[in-house]
């Protein structure tokens, strides 16, 4: 199963993309856990998890075909 | 309370005053409204980092701004006696002193508009994922954050 990630803001300072494709993810603890194994410098960087566009505190299972969104903090007015 | 369907609030670069004017004169028609609320949030030159920022490069999680700009505009219509609301935000680049937020609230009291457009601000705000590049004049960056 496939689930497209998407970064946002200083995010994708530290990634260098702005969306990537991740296979075999059971869930949103073990999607966190890989993305900051391949981008270190997201271990010092605050943000939040959408999954379908739904911000979640908690840890989420995923789907194939799920969007997933790390959201750093917001910046909008 | 009727629903209503999802508007787009986002436009590319600055908000023209033009624009406002123009959105203000088109409500002269509607005289049921006592009394109309504005807020204009506008690009401002922080320091930063040693350097003055020139510009905000915005940009947002489109679907979720939408979705977010919709459930705040519900909520605000359920809150308040509105009579209408208007909400539009920049994308792109808006230079500082250039407009980058326009929310207009129409109510037949000030109390309710007044009320209404401080709340629709502070939802936006929190709850709506824009993000602000601020662009330094030079190569450089930083990024904007809510206080």
């Amino acid at each position: 199963m496939t689930v497209k990630v998407f970064f946002f803001g200083y995010l994708v300072d530290h990634t260098g993309q702005t969306e990537m494709e991740v296979n075999n993810i059971s869930d949103t603890d073990a999607l966190k856990d890989h993305l900051l194994k391949e981008f270190p410098g997201l271990v010092q960087s605050r943000f939040a998890i959408a999954v379908n566009q739904e911000l979640t505190r908690e840890n989420v299972s995923l789907k194939n075909g799920d969007q997933v969104a790390l959201l750093p903090p917001y910046a909008g007015g | 309370m009727k629903e209503k369907k999802p508007k787009n609030v986002c436009l590319d670069g600055p908000i023209d005053s033009m624009f406002i004017g123009e959105s203000i004169a088109r409500h002269q028609t509607k005289t049921d409204i006592g009394a109309h609320h504005i807020f204009l949030g506008q690009v401002r030159s922080d320091e930063k980092e040693g350097k003055t920022v020139k510009a905000i490069e915005y940009s947002a999680y489109d679907e979720m701004a939408e979705t977010e700009f919709h459930k705040l505009r519900e909520a605000a219509f359920d809150r308040f006696d509105l009579s209408c609301m208007h909400i539009y935000h920049s994308l792109g680049v808006v230079k500082a002193g250039e407009i980058c937020m326009f929310v207009f609230v129409s109510s037949k009291h000030r109390d309710q508009c007044r009320e209404a457009c401080n709340f629709v601000v502070e939802q936006i705000k929190a709850n709506v994922p824009i993000f602000g590049k601020e662009l330094l004049g030079d190569e450089s960056h930083s990024w904007k954050v809510n206080q």
